[in-house]
């Protein structure tokens, strides 16, 4: 099984762009319930990822007032070379790589680095599973 | 934290020159009020002696309503039309970009046409129809931030001048008020303006404003502008303004907090010594770099 096959496609998953404030980012992620937003440009070329995690590492870490850390631009707390894959890719190396990793959810770009789908694993399970 | 922006002041036949990132400070003064036309052309005379000797960019300010005055029966300014030909003389008998804020979205065409840069005054800082006005004269905007606003929440107003086409920017620190009748100076405000990539200002005599402490007009602790002067520089402006009076005693509007002309001289000289010691020493030294969002 490819990545193609069980991987979220755009409009199912939170992309935004790069002049994104935080505050829009994690709405974004709320809106669709995954714990990762997807920062591209305005070519769709992936500059970087946020995740939960990210988020709860920079409360610990950081005691700015919640709202000077809203207003920062998202692109500022993203990760900026996250672990990707492609559509082609197989889904059982790729579900190993995620494990490995300990993420759940991976961006899939094409060879230009544009961003095209996310794999969630929840997702991928379900589809293997039926 | 974006790149410097730089930002080209003047246009026409006035003295042009850039501000932002590294360049020399530039200095933004006047009287508060355009009084008179003679007055106006006085004081730009003046200025621009101290100015010219020091060696020290300038732009002339001064407004011609001051809409935001305590009182009913304090000086509310000669007004748009005499107002800007009184500017427009200036901008030609010396040469200099001149500056004047605005207060209503119908004033902001005919300012933005003599004025170099145009103003927005820091009451009417999130204002969505003043800020689309100064956006739209296309002119570099000097955004006064807000009393009761956060440094870094000047980043909405910017997002609303962007979003109608205006990057040309230049965010001033003015106080902030601490409960009642009080303002204080936020130090960790320049770098956090600064972030955004825009030049910032430092507007230090109405930092030092007690605001309508007197009853019916804000008074001032002016005693303190050198002292502020020297650490806002020193934490990186790009911009500082002074409003300037030769009798500040008789002046029509801020007269508890207009500097006297005869301390400018003074104080343009240490801030030009601490803006190009700061320079220096960033480059000796590096960037600060003690707690970055990254790492």
């Amino acid at each position: 099984m490819k990545v193609k096959q069980v991987m979220l496609s755009q409009n199912q998953f939170p992309v935004v762009l790069e002049k994104t404030i935080l505050k829009e980012a994690l709405e974004e992620m709320d809106k669709y319930g995954l714990g990762i937003v997807c920062i591209v440009n305005d070519n769709n070329k992936l500059i970087g990822i946020i995740t939960d995690g990210d988020i709860r590492r920079k409360l610990l870490k950081f005691q700015k007032p919640f709202s000077a850390f809203y207003i920062d631009n998202a692109i500022d707390h993203c990760i900026n070379d996250p672990l990707i894959c492609y559509s082609n890719d197989s889904l059982k190396k790729v579900i190993d790589l995620m494990g490995k990793n300990e993420v759940w959810d991976l961006p899939v770009v094409d060879k230009n680095k544009n961003l095209i789908g996310l794999l969630h694993l929840h997702q991928a399970i379900s589809k293997i599973l039926i | 934290m974006k790149k410097n922006k730089i930002i080209e002041i003047g246009y026409g036949e006035v003295k042009k020159f850039s501000v932002g990132g590294d360049l020399p400070l530039v200095f933004v003064g006047g009287p508060c009020a355009i009084e008179n036309r003679d007055h106006a052309l006085y004081m730009a005379d003046k200025i621009s002696k101290i100015c010219s000797k020091v060696g020290i960019n300038w732009i002339y300010k001064s407004c011609y309503d001051k809409d935001c005055r305590s009182s009913p029966k304090s000086f509310h300014g000669v007004g748009l039309i005499e107002g800007l030909k009184i500017l427009d003389e200036v901008r030609n008998s010396f040469g200099v970009p001149v500056v004047s804020d605005f207060s209503d979205p119908s004033w902001a065409k005919a300012t933005g046409e003599i004025c170099d840069v145009i103003q927005v005054p820091a009451y009417l800082c999130r204002q969505t129809s003043i800020l689309k006005a100064a956006a739209k004269t296309n002119r570099p905007i000097l955004l006064k931030k807000g009393q009761f606003m956060s440094p870094w929440n000047m980043k909405n107003s910017c997002r609303k001048i962007e979003s109608f086409g205006n990057d040309k920017i230049i965010l001033a620190e003015r106080g902030t008020f601490m409960g009642y009748n009080m303002l204080v100076n936020d130090m960790t405000s320049f770098p956090i303006m600064a972030s955004t990539g825009y030049p910032v200002c430092y507007d230090a005599t109405h930092s030092v404003q007690l605001p309508t402490s007197m009853g019916n007009i804000s008074g001032g602790q002016r005693e303190f502008i050198p002292n502020l002067v020297r650490s806002a520089v020193a934490n990186g402006i790009n911009l500082l303004f002074m409003e300037t009076h030769d009798n500040p005693s008789k002046a029509l509007s801020d007269s508890n907090t207009v500097l006297d002309i005869k301390y400018l001289e003074n104080i343009l000289v240490q801030a030009q010594m601490i803006h190009q010691t700061r320079i220096e020493i960033l480059n000796k030294y590096g960037e600060d770099n003690i707690h970055k969002e990254k790492e």
